[in-house]
């Protein structure tokens, strides 16, 4: 039997925390991005662009999901209209706590009012280093406060009792000067004792609030099945009691498992561990080629608070079980890394998926719709898709150093299982899932978190087997 | 003047001799000051209340700009004053002056000056505490701890800016300046209290040794210090009342304004601004104190702060005692004592807890080592207070 350990690598969302989501709000159509906040308390930007309707106003509110009593929202923040955009909104909403969160928004218009709320996941991704300037001006600061305090300590002792217009005797002379050594010694013990504590806060505020993905323990057995075992951390102890740990099934799957190989990034696949009774996550790998596999794992929790654990493994030749069911994946080329984009991905059958892009720049945390087009073998669009696990299609956006990592679906980066949990407003998400008669085209709302070469996984399945579209991009400054 | 023949002003020849024709009214920079610290005290009032009601901030909040507003009131006021009695005062003025870094001005402007410039400094440094590390969730953070520190030497140069002048005044200029040494006495005390908030603002604490251990260590030295330096008989009785009074204000002028929780989740809806609570039952310590000190006038500092400190705290004892059933009764439920007003995260099925006495001390006899503490903390807060008080009481600069 094989083991191996590879101990895991915590990243919070990988790299891409921006919230986008597609949804109705009764008659109106809408296109959600949320900003969350680096630190949390933070304040979150939401913006919003209305794609169908005439909207005069939105009113948003957050609402921290903690599976318990919710009260009520607070007083509704009226969105500000983008100058010269009147269907472009912007506006602001606190997030006190870690943990899931749900935007409310309400809609008027001239089809009257419609509401839909938005989970956004929050949690804090990075402290803020001192810029230089600031650190000079509050160093200034200090000493001129220090240096400010022991003189008035001096002229106190030496002068404050002197009768006016009396010289201060040698004794109150002497006496200034035993006050401003005091004080100096004051004023120093002071700037230990609050640097001590400073250092203190900073740290203890990092440990608690700083979120890092729970530790996951990967490891193979020589056969065919891949075990993973999720711990947990500080971040995730101490919110225990405030809201549920429990996963919850998103698209039927208690996880979704992306393994890619890299550095290549050609070989994907999407496979669905089932949890064992030992809470470990178990998965039969399918037919697969040695080397080095990133491994991405998709967990949501109780209140809809989604999670990626980020490991990496090294396997041998896997002769494997065929894949089934809603497991998928695909051995494609390797990583184009010369920044071309391609926009045609060729399928084995001799059908291709078509990235329908208008050639235009993309921006970093600009929103774009990616649009895939499926066409048969004949080059006609295909009639035939069916949903993918409920989705007219998937998709995974990694960056070559595989930094940044999304699962974007077609109403946007928000697992399912978060939005039915918030879905209580009336709003519903854009799933497009229809079971019958899928367009050709599925469409992605999704803004590269930074600049860089990216691979887009698209996967659509057509007459019950799931293709994957392999694209390359590259994004710049 | 109702000042007490008990209590000997040490430089009564100064006075004499050089006030008369030099302070003759109420200079223009005590005004100031005493509008700064009223400003910077009704601004953190506001800013507790409108964190409990309203929940969410911006630096400029009304609340936020009377606190600031303070700092560069004061700041003004005393870079003029030490500019002006640098080079345009007249002798008389710069000989009642102290100097520092080649400046001459009054001891108090130069203190409160400090103080204005330590609450600038924290707006910068605070805005990036947040930036850092996140809104505001504990109020004692590093940069809120300068602005507390500045708030504090900012009243206190306030307090001895006023001391100064009032020490070198006589007749009508000097009760005047009393009154405005106890008025701003009062505020400090306001200040201590929001300091000490989260035990003295907690009635449940009433019957816990951590609420007299607050109340020990912040009262006393205020009362004793400001008392002292302005030599009435009554003075820790008319600062106790002042601060009840403004306090009460506070409590019942704040909820007349309309106030909606802008921060989730909300469980108490918000109608009005949240008042901070009763204040704390101060009077009747502050009362017995008098009664002490007056009694003891020729003893010396430690029998009045042996007895004046037990005095005090077994007054305070005995009357908050048996307040805090009357508090924790649906009888306090009411805007006179304010115990139905909740923040916005206070739910329904808790507000019980905000009427039931807690237990902080978890053994009896952590409780009693806590008020043997409570007991020492006060005589030692007496004992400071005395010497705080002899020293502002020979201030002429």
């Amino acid at each position: 039997m094989i083991l191996l350990f590879v101990p895991s690598v915590a990243f919070g969302h990988v790299g891409s925390p921006n919230v986008y989501f597609d949804a109705d709000a009764g008659p109106y159509h809408l296109l959600f991005t949320v900003i969350p906040p680096a630190m949390v308390p933070g304040v979150a930007l939401v913006q919003v662009r209305v794609t169908s309707g005439t909207v005069n106003s939105i009113g948003i509110a957050p609402v921290y999901v903690n599976g318990k009593d919710q009260g009520v929202p607070p007083a509704a923040d009226m969105m500000d209209p983008v100058p010269g955009d009147p269907q472009s909104f912007t506006g602001k909403v606190w997030m006190m706590e870690s943990g899931a969160w749900e935007v409310r928004a309400e809609v008027s218009g001239t089809q009257g009012v419609g509401k839909v709320a938005v989970p956004v996941p929050a949690f804090a991704r990075r402290t803020l280093p001192m810029q230089k300037a600031l650190g000079v001006l509050l160093f200034g600061l200090m000493l001129v406060l220090s240096i400010g305090i022991i003189s008035i300590a001096g002229a106190a002792a030496r002068e404050g009792v002197v009768r006016p217009g009396a010289e201060p005797l040698p004794r109150q002379r002497r006496l200034g000067k035993i006050a401003m050594a005091v004080a100096a010694a004051f004023v120093l013990a002071i700037l230990a004792l609050g640097n001590w504590w400073w250092n203190a806060q900073a740290a203890d505020l990092k440990q608690t609030m700083l979120y890092s993905a729970p530790p996951v323990r990967v490891s193979f057995d020589g056969g065919d099945l891949l075990t993973l075992r999720m711990d947990e951390n500080f971040w995730h102890k101490i919110r225990k009691e405030q809201w549920s740990m429990n996963l919850i099934p998103d698209h039927g799957h208690i996880m979704h498992l992306f393994l890619l190989r890299v550095p290549a990034m050609d070989r994907f696949y999407h496979l669905h561990p089932e949890q064992a009774n030992d809470g470990s996550f178990l998965v039969k790998l399918p037919p697969l080629s040695a080397g080095s596999y990133k491994i991405f794992a998709d967990i949501v929790r109780g209140t809809g608070f989604p999670e990626t654990m980020v490991s990496e493994i090294n396997l041998p030749d896997v002769a494997g079980v065929p894949l089934s069911g809603d497991d998928s994946g695909v051995d494609a080329s390797a990583f184009n890394s010369a920044g071309q984009t391609t926009d045609v991905s060729q399928l084995a059958d001799g059908s291709r998926i078509v990235w329908e892009h208008d050639g235009s720049a993309l921006k970093p945390n600009q929103v774009s719709w990616f649009r895939f087009r499926m066409d048969d073998a004949n080059g006609k669009p295909a009639a035939d898709l069916e949903p993918y696990m409920g989705m007219a299609g998937h998709a995974a956006f990694v960056r070559s150093d595989q930094a940044v990592f999304a699962h974007i679906h077609p109403a946007g980066s928000v697992p399912m299982a978060s939005v039915m949990i918030v879905q209580t407003g009336g709003g519903m998400a854009m799933d497009h899932n229809s079971p019958q008669a899928l367009p050709a085209e599925v469409s992605f709302p999704y803004g590269f978190p930074q600049p860089g070469d990216y691979r887009l996984f698209v996967q659509i399945k057509r007459h019950g087997r799931v293709e994957t579209g392999v694209f390359d991009t590259h994004l710049g400054n | 003047m109702a000042e007490s023949a008990r209590i000997p002003i040490v430089a009564p020849s100064v006075s004499r001799e050089w006030s008369s024709a030099n302070v003759s009214a109420i200079p223009w920079y005590v005004w100031s000051s005493v509008l700064a610290v009223t400003s910077t005290t009704v601004g953190l009032y506001w800013d507790i209340s409108w964190h409990i009601g309203i929940g969410r901030d911006t630096f400029w909040t009304p609340a936020h700009l009377a606190i600031q507003f303070g700092a560069v009131l004061t700041g003004l006021s005393c870079a003029y004053l030490i500019l002006h009695t640098t080079f345009a005062g007249d002798p008389a003025v710069k000989e009642a002056s102290v100097k520092m870094w080649g400046f001459r001005g009054p001891l108090g402007a130069f203190i409160a000056a400090w103080g204005g410039f330590c609450m600038l400094t924290s707006a910068p440094f605070d805005n990036w505490w947040h930036d850092s590390f996140g809104l505001d969730v504990k109020i004692l953070s590093p940069p809120h701890v300068v602005l507390i520190v500045g708030i504090f030497v900012m009243g206190l140069g306030g307090i001895i800016l006023t001391t100064g002048r009032m020490n070198l005044a006589t007749g009508e200029t000097r009760e005047k300046l009393s009154w405005f040494l106890l008025y701003s006495g009062s505020l400090l005390l306001c200040l201590l209290f929001m300091l000490s908030y989260e035990y003295v603002g907690d009635q449940t604490l009433m019957h816990s040794a951590i609420y007299y251990r607050a109340l020990g260590m912040v009262a006393p030295v205020v009362l004793v210090g400001i008392g002292r330096a302005s030599g009435r008989r009554w003075a820790a009785t008319i600062l106790a009342a002042t601060y009840t009074g403004l306090w009460l204000a506070g409590n019942w002028i704040f909820p007349l304004f309309p106030a909606h929780a802008k921060l989730g989740p909300v469980f108490t809806p918000i109608t009005h601004m949240v008042p901070l609570g009763f204040p704390v039952l101060l009077l009747p310590g502050a009362i017995a104190l008098d009664f002490v000190f007056n009694w003891l006038a020729d003893r010396g500092g430690f029998w009045k702060s042996a007895i004046g400190g037990s005095v005090f705290m077994v007054t305070s004892v005995a009357v908050n005692w048996p307040f805090a059933y009357f508090m924790m009764s649906p009888h306090a439920r009411n805007w006179v004592f304010a115990m139905n007003e909740f923040g916005y995260s206070f739910a329904p099925s808790d507000y019980h807890l905000a009427w039931e006495l807690h237990a902080y001390e978890q053994t009896r006899a952590e409780f009693w080592v806590g008020m043997v503490i409570a007991l020492v903390a006060t005589m030692i807060s007496v004992r400071l207070g005395l010497l705080w008080g002899d020293w502002m009481r020979r201030i002429c600069r």
